[in-house]
């Protein structure tokens, strides 16, 4: 198990390497690269909770983009984690396996990470006439065509299958959760990063910019904003530094769901502050807003995932604390 | 007793919390009936002060009320968690009101720093067993969020160093149950009114003393829970100064720790069993399901927070400013979680004169106050701003 000072180490080291990375041009595979130097998958399989903090924030803070949600995913469901195997994600705002399949024929929609495309398996979690099952598709049995949206840079491509299932693998119904808890809690580190770095712009902007004969960090209004980012923030980040070695199901959805709230609070106030900064493309928040904006929907936005919990919960007529002291 | 584990360390093994939680609460179920109210909840003010000190006398028995404080005051010692466990036991099973039984958290601390140790040996374990009840009295008319201005002075009776006693005239405001006090945590001031926190004295005051005046105030809510305490030519001896002359804003400061740890775990607990009040009650529908959903995310997201405050303090840390962002988010969930109560079940806070109405009603209206008790949410923002984000003075 690393201790603090290790994982500060490692942070810095992670943040330096991502931050010389993302000004290759693209990003993408240079940040990929490095963190396969780095020895990413090997920290993901022996310390998972500490491999997402770190690395997903780090991307969260440096707006760099990764595929590591793939090796997440592919570790949570069971697989080794390899450059080559990409991992089908639901729909957007969804979270049921994205495939299904009927006989021998497996169809899936979804969305994917960069990794797609030069992949040479996809692997589809899919819902069968007697449970779950894994395929590994072959790239040329997918669809794929890249997400513009509203954060090209992002990578993600929208992928349409439609395969052979005859060598499906079965595949237990805890496993696709654990792959949907990974896959919550690296995201809502990855948002977690990307609010602090908005929040760090707006504050820094607040003491610089001058407006009547002072700067705008000493009006209580512009003030109480960032102090509002502040709070969200914090709670965001106590909120993924609970539960066990590897993520679960209520905790991650919480996370996650938190992490939504928080980067929709945070961009809100730290937009207003940054004004007509933050309105610009040349001013780098705009990237932070728009990232954070794909991330959440990836796995069930806050909304979707507060109305799962509360279904629960009523379901349950309980209200469980999940942290003690 | 069942719970003999030795002294623990300062910041406990979780599983050593887990097993003393496991145990205290064996306890408490199995003398349940003999806890329970003898009234139906909420009773009134009367009936919450005497159900809470009839606790705290059989917990005191037990032993329970006795971990987590030093030897020299009658404790058992070990982690403060220890009793930041048995407040939140409590407050869960709704054995008394967390907000009454709190003021252990925010005032026995303080007398235990800064009292002569005879004196703290003496009253603490007076406080702790439930033979008495002590205030806080701090606000007055004219300072509220600004303490510093506070202005109820304190003069000595010969020369200022080596008086014998002191003579104290003027008054303070929103005093949580004086009426019920026999003794008050006083801040005065020793000096000028420019010294600002430079020239406020600490003083444990007995009640019964002659001048003290005590003229409770209504709440919102219809209780009488706060008063108003006037003082007229009161003596008190000069050996019942808490700190230094002139030292009383850091007495004053040195409330903030466990009122932002041990008090808040409280109070989570409390608001946890609210909204599984909430829970047993609400329809089934979606509507229902993302108002909880909601209400759920902001308590799991304190909680989360109070622990890693709680095991900062633990730890050795001194808590600060950070504890500012615990305080606005136990308010704004608990505001939140009344918001939900209202918006799910329709009319109870309004027209339903059940008993179920009558405390969600009381509750309701009392939780627009966590915005403003111990700091009004702006001056926490003010707080967060200045030491935290590092913008600067206002202004």
């Amino acid at each position: 198990v690393i201790d603090a000072a290790e994982r500060a180490l490692l942070e810095q080291t992670v943040r330096d390497a991502l931050a010389r990375a993302a000004t290759v041009a693209g990003g993408g595979g240079a940040v990929d690269d490095v963190l396969a130097q780095l020895g990413w998958r090997e920290l993901l399989a022996a310390e998972p909770r500490a491999a997402l903090e770190i690395v997903f924030g780090a991307l969260g803070s440096a707006h760099a983009r990764a595929t590591a949600l793939d090796d997440v995913l592919a570790a949570a469901l069971g697989r080794e984690p390899r450059g080559e195997l990409a991992v089908l994600l639901p729909p957007f705002a969804a979270w049921e396996p994205p495939g299904q399949t009927e006989g021998d024929r497996l169809h899936a929609r979804g969305l994917a990470t960069a990794r797609a495309a030069t992949a040479r398996q996809l692997l589809v979690v899919c819902r069968t006439d007697s449970g779950l099952a894994a395929v590994d598709v072959a790239p040329t049995r997918a669809e794929l065509s890249p997400v513009h949206g509203i954060d090209p840079e992002a990578g993600f491509q929208a992928v349409r299958v439609w395969a052979d299932a005859a060598h499906a693998r079965r595949l237990d119904a805890a496993a696709w959760d654990s792959a949907v808890a990974f896959g919550r809690h690296a995201l809502a580190c990855q948002i977690a990063g990307a609010s602090r770095a908005m929040l760090r712009l707006a504050c820094a902007h607040a003491v610089e910019r001058m407006q009547f004969g002072r700067p705008i960090a000493r009006f209580q209004a512009v003030r109480h904003r960032l102090a509002d980012a502040l709070i969200a923030v914090e709670a965001l980040e106590a909120t993924l530094a609970v539960g066990g070695e590897r993520p679960e199901a209520l905790t991650a959805a919480l996370a996650k769901a938190v992490a939504g709230r928080t980067a929709r609070s945070v961009a809100a106030h730290c937009q207003q502050v940054l004004a007509g900064m933050g309105f610009t493309t040349e001013h780098p928040f705009h990237r932070f807003l728009k990232r954070t904006m794909a991330l959440e929907g990836i796995f069930g936005a806050a909304d979707e995932i507060a109305l799962d919990v509360g279904r629960q919960l009523l379901a349950t007529r309980s209200v469980p604390a999940l942290v003690e002291l | 007793m069942s719970f003999s584990q030795g002294r623990m360390e300062d910041s406990p093994a979780p599983k050593d919390l887990a097993a003393y939680r496991a145990q205290l609460h064996a306890w408490l179920d199995a003398h349940r009936e003999e806890l329970a109210p003898p009234y139906t909840p909420p009773g009134t003010l009367d009936e919450q002060m005497a159900q809470m000190q009839r606790v705290k006398s059989i917990l005191f028995d037990a032993g329970w009320m006795r971990y987590g404080w030093p030897e020299r005051v009658g404790g058992k010692g070990g982690s403060p968690m220890l009793r930041t466990e048995l407040g939140a036991a409590i407050a869960a099973r709704d054995l008394t009101d967390p907000g009454l039984y709190s003021l252990i958290e925010v005032l026995a601390p303080t007398v235990i720093e800064f009292a002569p140790p005879a004196l703290a040996a003496e009253v603490v374990p007076r406080l702790l067993s439930g033979a008495e009840m002590w205030c806080q009295g701090f606000s007055e008319p004219g300072a509220g969020s600004d303490l510093a201005s506070l202005g109820c002075r304190a003069v000595p009776r010969g020369a200022r160093g080596g008086a014998s006693s002191w003579v104290i005239n003027g008054q303070k405001v929103w005093t949580s149950l004086a009426q019920y006090s026999q003794r008050c945590v006083l801040l005065t001031r020793t000096g000028s009114v420019e010294s600002r926190h430079r020239g406020i004295t600490a003083f444990f005051v007995d009640m019964d003393t002659p001048g003290i005046r005590v003229a409770p105030l209504e709440m919102i809510n219809g209780v009488r829970e706060f008063a108003e305490v006037f003082f007229d030519d009161v003596v008190v001896p000069a050996d019942r100064m808490l700190g230094e002359l002139d030292g009383g804003w850091a007495v004053a400061m040195s409330i903030l720790p466990y009122e932002r740890s041990s008090c808040f775990w409280q109070r989570i607990a409390y608001l946890y069993r609210r909204l599984q009040r909430l829970v047993d009650v609400a329809p089934a529908d979606d509507r229902a399901a993302e108002v909880i959903g909601n209400a759920f995310l902001q308590l799991h997201a304190l909680r989360a927070r109070s622990r890693a405050t709680q095991h900062r303090l633990a730890g050795g840390g001194a808590l600060g400013a950070e504890t500012s962002i615990d305080k606005v988010l136990v308010a704004t969930a608990e505001q939140a979680t009344y918001d939900a109560v209202r918006r799910l079940l329709p009319g109870v806070v309004e027209i339903d004169d059940g008993m179920a109405g009558e405390a969600w009603r009381s509750e309701y209206l009392y939780s627009r106050a966590a915005t403003i008790y111990g700091g009004t949410a702006e001056v926490q923002r003010d707080i967060i701003a200045r030491r935290l984000l590092d913008l600067g003075d206002a202004g």
